[in-house]
């Protein structure tokens, strides 16, 4: 009786991929430099055991709490088997070598993904929610069909390494072509902007499965661009990649603030993320955008595990006016400062002026507004106005550094991982934007634009369909 | 001007909608409220019809009832003969489906898009950092600056729109007759009951944030009826929702009597045989402790299990304690309602310091103002760009980390929770102050303490004072759950009880109260009785005094009381959760897990009130199922108490019945669907999937055991008074309202009538009377072998 209750399928598939996690994760301290090939079709190397440890990770996650939070579901057998069956095929992606193995898998994550989202078939508008989210991954699919088989066809090499090996004796136009349907089909998996619609309709799926969603296939992109990045470096198309990212970046940051229902305002925030991962790739570092990937994941994960703790009784407020005093002022940019200084000891990022200046000016910035807003709290005192900062940013930006060190060691197979660009026009007048954006924000003034609001509103509605279409009758 | 045919026909038609209470304070209340002046069978006829909802329970629950044996057989043949059907009751079971479920395209699916889309943003309580322009004009005015951007409409300028609600409504009715508005606006309100019931929740208790951001259903309508015919949408459509055939509607009506009608028959025999057993006279120096609890249907398991670990006694009242009063709480200072609904607020509370815990109580709210800055810090950084993006990358790993722990160890997390919280109960006690709608401030008065004080007293039956006497509210600890107030007190708006408990209990201790009721009303307290405020929390058992300032001289009755409630615990949690070991680190976990939906069973298997003595039930196993009231009629000698019972309690509990009763029956028209696609709302409500209606009740977690298998067995509440039955009839013919709730068969009636040998009488219409034990003997003659009862129903 024991044995059955504790072996039910649930149980198993967390036990499954909780030894899976330990056993990678002890691969990655112990093993060394890792590199196994399985024919032409698999390839595992430092990368792979990283990608599998954090694929499993959120595995064992979900399917331990799902397997309470769906008790009495009436498909939970149907959901775990879904789910077993997504995280695998995220699995078999990272270690394919061979076209077929690689697209194939993409494809499978998908149909899977789309299972999730309808996986209550009693439900109409979820039914609906499936088919949508299906049709952008067949798309998708076909994207990177396109682009890879192109690569495949000219280069005449069937694995991915193979390809990544000859990008520079192709001629430019296959090389853009491929990259501009590479990057398509890594738009339509992070929901960016116009493919952004299906992760907005996609809340029909139990929680937990929105959760995986968010922390394990919204950022297969990261993965694919930096698989590709030797493409993207010769096609030159990097800077495309940048702006994408950063517009994505702003514009939903902005969107996030006018949702009022939990779900979709975590969707919003995951594309912001998404697109500044994209841009973090565009700046040449797909190493920083592998690790933010991975932290957006638990961070992500974690609320929308937890997004039933949104109720709660308030009272209307008005917006905070901005004022601070001249030594307030100094105190934000001297930690500001400090906060850039230890950032770029600690990752090495923006020590020369290349790229990467973008991205400490973002932690500056950072720090910036965690001290403006720190300093101007009544309720502590000065000491702690004067040390919280620095505790905060020094924990904070420590356990990144940590964290972006280590996945940048287990990066080093990949090739082109890091290659800090100079810096040119384009970023610079987008780094402008960017500030722009960034006091637009602080300062209010779009709360004074309706006509924003709505457009807002309207492009981050879920489809219709997906809503309301049925009656019980 | 509005033409007040219009405003009429509003008033009207909004009787198909109940009230949608906003979450964080969940009341459970009748869906049906409207329909309340009509019988039990039109009401649902008319539900039906206007929302498309189920009304009786599906035929499986029949079925599983059934097989439980929970629907006596004798009970159903009657019944059935009685209306005519003469096959055996097997036959009809199959019977109670006429047509296979289906569900069919919405004909307003655009136009409802379109009004979620606006009501969400506009009824938004503070989860948007953005909120909707121009809000505080209301809600057709906000909406008709906006309408030329949205191009789900083709609105082309602001001025094309009428400027005011009112004028709209004249516009888009022009052409159509007078005596067609109530049912156009029938249709309109009924197609989002859920967000249209939260209007009227918005206007009925004139909250906050609807006077700030007015809303009310003539700016619904206006919206709606302007996009409609805008879209070309007809609005007078004709009704599709075709009510469930007559003949099955029957069928199941008489099924859910004869279940309810085998509650009832259970009930009598339980207190008949309390009658005829030996009453146990415990004099007062035998009563170590008096603890008084909720009337809710949790009350019943802790209340047995207390009464089992020592000398003492418990009583039942309902949980707010009898102060009318709203609740501010010191941390963030926003009010609420903490008696029940039906009571309009007389006075407000407070906490103040204790005397020489001043210190203390500054340094709490220190520390609560750093706690709202952190919370406002974490939002705020999160939000803006670019800090936004910074964030994550500086908090993923303690995210992690997080995930991993509330994934592996709730109940330990639990412990360190409750370890680190801060109690202001220790260092805090409360201050009432009247809510006068005159200028000037005056305190509570003592014969308004008094009063309180003494109606408590009054309507327990109190007779004598032991040394301890806990004041025991209740309140339920979860975690990640947004249902989380609709398992805490619902005689106190769904807040927890413990401050009206300790307030109670601070005016029982006040000796010019005590002098007062000693030479007004002969109450005599002894000296050395001590009144504790404590609260019971309903998802571990554990029960929390509030002994703070208690005297030295109690002490160590205090510590034997706590003892006892820790063994308590023990074994309400081990019979509650089913299990010998570990049940407090199960119930525990159950608190605190993040994944946990069904962290404890709520009110649900209400199905009964019994109101008086604990003689009646004491050391009878309830199974949870039953609200108790202490009631002894012998002290009321004019009636006053019950009928306080009646016209409170008794209707509370009946809200809190009928709404789990639909909740279960349509959990998804009348309740909140199941919880693990549930997507919250504006801070105070939930979704389903990606957006749509808002949902009105508790959801499928509360009341079903797995998707088909349930929990609650929909049944109306019977009420059993014990009390002479002339007392119960003059209380009747006194108060129309209860009348009607019985002759409309909302809830059962049944008294033991003191005055005639405790005889159990049943009310049936328009106060006529049946004797249950009358019937009981006819049915101890019923037939016993199958052969015999087929005869017989031949």
């Amino acid at each position: 009786m024991v044995f059955k209750r504790f072996f039910n399928l649930p149980n198993t598939v967390t036990i499954f991929f909780t030894v899976l996690f330990v056993a990678n994760i002890l691969l990655l301290i112990f093993g060394g430099k890792i590199s196994y090939e399985i024919e032409d079709v698999f390839r595992i190397n430092t990368f792979t055991v990283l990608i599998w440890s954090v694929v499993t990770f959120f595995g064992a996650v979900i399917s331990r709490y799902a397997s309470s939070y769906l008790t009495g579901f009436k498909f939970h057998t149907k959901f775990m088997l879904m789910c077993t069956g997504f995280t695998l095929s995220v699995m078999v992606f990272i270690m394919s070598n061979h076209v077929i193995s690689f697209l194939g898998s993409w494809l499978v994550m998908g149909i899977f993904m789309a299972k999730l989202i309808g996986v209550d078939s009693r439900w109409g508008e979820a039914k609906e929610a499936s088919k949508v989210a299906q049709r952008f991954f067949f798309t998708g699919s076909a994207f990177l069909s396109t682009g890879v088989l192109l690569l495949s066809f000219h280069s005449n090499q069937l694995t991915i390494d193979g390809i990544i090996a000859q990008v520079n004796t192709l001629p430019y136009y296959v090389t853009l072509i491929a990259s501009i349907f590479i990057i398509l089909a890594a738009l339509v998996q992070s929901a960016i902007y116009p493919f952004h619609r299906w992760l907005l309709s996609a809340m029909t799926s139990p929680t937990p499965a929105s959760a995986l969603m968010h922390a394990g296939f919204v950022n297969g992109s990261g993965i694919l661009l930096a698989l590709f990045a030797t493409l993207l470096f010769s096609s030159n198309t990097l800077s495309l990649l940048f702006i994408i990212g950063g517009l994505t970046a702003i514009v939903a940051q902005f969107t996030k603030l006018l949702q009022v229902n939990v779900k979709q305002k975590l969707a919003c925030s995951t594309i912001a993320q998404m697109g500044f991962m994209i841009m973090q790739c565009g700046l040449g570092f797909f190493n920083a955008a592998i690790a933010h990937l991975i932290l957006h994941g638990f961070y992500k994960a974690y609320l929308f595990l937890s997004s039933g703790e949104e109720i709660k009784q308030s009272i209307p407020q008005k917006p905070l006016e901005l004022k601070i005093k001249p030594l307030q002022a100094v105190l934000v940019l001297i930690f500001g400062a400090l906060g850039a200084l230890l950032f770029v000891t600690l990752t090495g990022k923006g020590a020369s002026l290349d790229n990467s200046i973008f991205l400490t000016l973002i932690v500056s910035i950072t720090v910036g507004q965690a001290t403006y807003n720190i300093v101007k709290e009544k309720s502590l005192s000065t000491l702690q106005k004067l040390v919280v900062p620095p505790v905060l940013f020094i924990a904070g930006i420590g356990v990144y550094a940590l964290f972006y060190n280590g996945v940048t060691l287990l990066m080093a197979d990949l090739p082109m991982a890091v290659v800090p660009l100079q810096i040119t026009t384009v970023e610079i007048i987008f780094g402008i934007i960017f500030l722009v954006g960034f006091f637009i924000m602080k300062l209010g003034f779009y709360r004074n634009i309706p006509w924003l609001y709505v457009k807002l509103l309207n492009v981050s509605q879920p489809y219709k369909k997906t809503i309301l279409k049925y009656k019980n009758s | 001007m509005i033409n007040n045919n219009i405003k009429t026909s509003i008033a009207t038609a909004s009787k198909v909608i109940g009230n949608t209470w906003p979450l964080y304070s969940f009341v459970t209340s009748n869906p049906l409220s409207g329909y309340e002046t009509s019988t039990f069978t039109e009401a649902t006829k008319q539900a039906s019809k206007h929302l498309g909802a189920r009304v009786f329970p599906k035929a499986h629950v029949f079925k599983q009832a059934w097989d439980n044996n929970e629907i006596d057989k004798y009970e159903l043949s009657k019944l059935l003969k009685e209306n005519g059907l003469k096959k055996s009751p097997e036959t009809y079971i199959s019977k109670l489906t006429c047509y296979k479920e289906k569900t069919s395209e919405n004909p307003f699916h655009v136009l409802d898009v379109i009004m979620t889309k606006w009501l969400a943003a506009f009824m938004d309580e503070g989860l948007a950092e953005w909120q909707m322009p121009n809000k505080t004009k209301g809600f057709y005015k906000s909406w008709r600056q906006l309408a030329k951007y949205d191009n789900d409409v083709s609105i082309k300028r602001t001025n094309d729109l009428p400027k005011t609600k009112e004028e709209a409504l004249n516009t888009v009715l022009n052409g159509i007759s007078e005596e067609d508005y109530t049912n156009i606006f029938k249709l309109h309100i009924a197609a989002l009951p859920g967000w249209t019931g939260y209007i009227n929740h918005r206007n009925q208790y004139d909250t906050v944030w609807q006077n700030t951001y007015p809303i009310d259903l003539e700016d619904y309508l206006a919206v709606r009826l302007s996009i409609a015919s805008n879209l070309g949408i007809d609005i007078n459509s004709i009704l599709t929702n075709k009510p469930e055939c007559d003949s099955v509607l029957q069928l199941q009506l008489i099924f859910l009597k004869a279940w309810e009608k085998t509650l009832q028959n259970t009930i009598v025999e339980l207190v008949d045989t309390s009658k005829s057993e030996k009453k146990t006279n415990k004099t007062i120096e035998t009563v170590d402790a008096q603890l008084v609890f909720c009337i809710d249907t949790r009350s019943e398991l802790i209340r047995r299990h207390v009464e089992a670990k020592g000398n003492y006694q418990t009583y039942g009242y309902a949980g707010f304690f009898g102060i009318a009063m709203d609740y501010q709480d010191l941390k963030e200072g926003i009010n609420r309602k903490s008696c029940p609904p039906i009571l309009n607020s007389a006075y407000k509370v407070t906490e103040k310091p204790q005397a020489g815990k001043e210190e203390a109580v500054n340094r709490l709210e220190i520390k609560n103002d750093r706690d709202t800055f952190w919370n406002y810090f974490f939002r705020r950084m999160k939000n803006m760009l670019p800090s936004g993006f910074g964030f994550v990358e500086g908090t993923g790993v303690f995210y992690g980390l997080l995930m991993i722990a509330r994934t592996l160890v709730p109940s330990k997390l639990y412990a360190v929770k409750k370890k680190t919280a801060q109690n202001h109960e220790a260092i805090c006690e409360t201050h009432c102050e009247p809510v006068t709608p005159t200028v000037g401030y005056h305190s509570m008065t003592l014969d308004e303490k008094v009063a309180i004080v003494k109606s408590g007293f009054d309507l327990m039956g109190w007779k004598t004072f032991a040394p301890l006497i806990v004041f025991t509210g209740h309140g339920s600890h979860t975690a990640n759950n947004p249902f989380g107030s609709s398992l805490d007190c619902g005689a106190c708006a769904a807040s927890p009880g413990r401050h009206n408990a300790r307030l109670l209990a601070k005016l029982a201790n006040d000796n010019e109260v005590r002098a007062a009721l000693s030479y007004k009303y002969n109450i005599s307290i002894p000296n050395n009785t001590v009144f504790i405020g404590a609260e019971h929390n309903t998802t571990t058992d554990e029960i929390v005094l509030f002994d703070s300032q208690i005297p030295v001289s109690h002490n160590s009755l205090v510590a034997d009381l706590k003892a006892s409630l820790v063994e308590a615990q023990k074994t309400a949690s081990q019979q509650r959760l089913g299990m010998v070991e570990k049940s407090i680190t199960t119930a525990n976990k159950k608190a605190n897990s993040w994944s946990e939906t069904r962290p404890e069973w709520g009110l649900a298997k209400n199905a009964a009130f019994i109101i008086g003595s604990r003689e009646l039930t004491k050391g009878k196993d309830l199974d949870g199922r039953s609200f108790l009231h202490s009631y002894d009629w012998e002290m009321d000698k004019e009636g006053k108490a019950l009928e306080g019972i009646m016209q409170g309690p008794m209707v509370v509990t009946q809200w809190i019945n009928n709404h789990y009763y639909f909740s279960t029956v349509d959990n998804e028209t009348f309740g909140g669907g199941t919880k693990i696609t549930q997507n919250i709302t504006g801070k105070f409500g939930v979704l389903q999937g990606n957006g749509g209606d808002l949902r009105m009740g508790l959801p499928l977690q509360s009341v079903n055991k797995t998707d088909t298998e349930m929990y609650h067995q929909p049944l109306r509440l019977s009420v059993l008074i014990h009390a002479p039955l002339e007392r119960v009839n003059t209380i009747l013919l006194n108060n129309e309202h209860l009348k009607s709730l019985l002759d409309n068969e909302w809830i059962y009636l049944m008294v033991m009538d003191a005055n005639d040998k405790n005889t159990v009488k049943r009310y049936s219409k328009n106060m006529n009377w049946t004797w249950p034990t009358k019937e009981k003997k006819e049915r101890k003659a019923r037939p016993s072998t199958k052969e015999e009862f087929e005869k017989e129903l031949a």
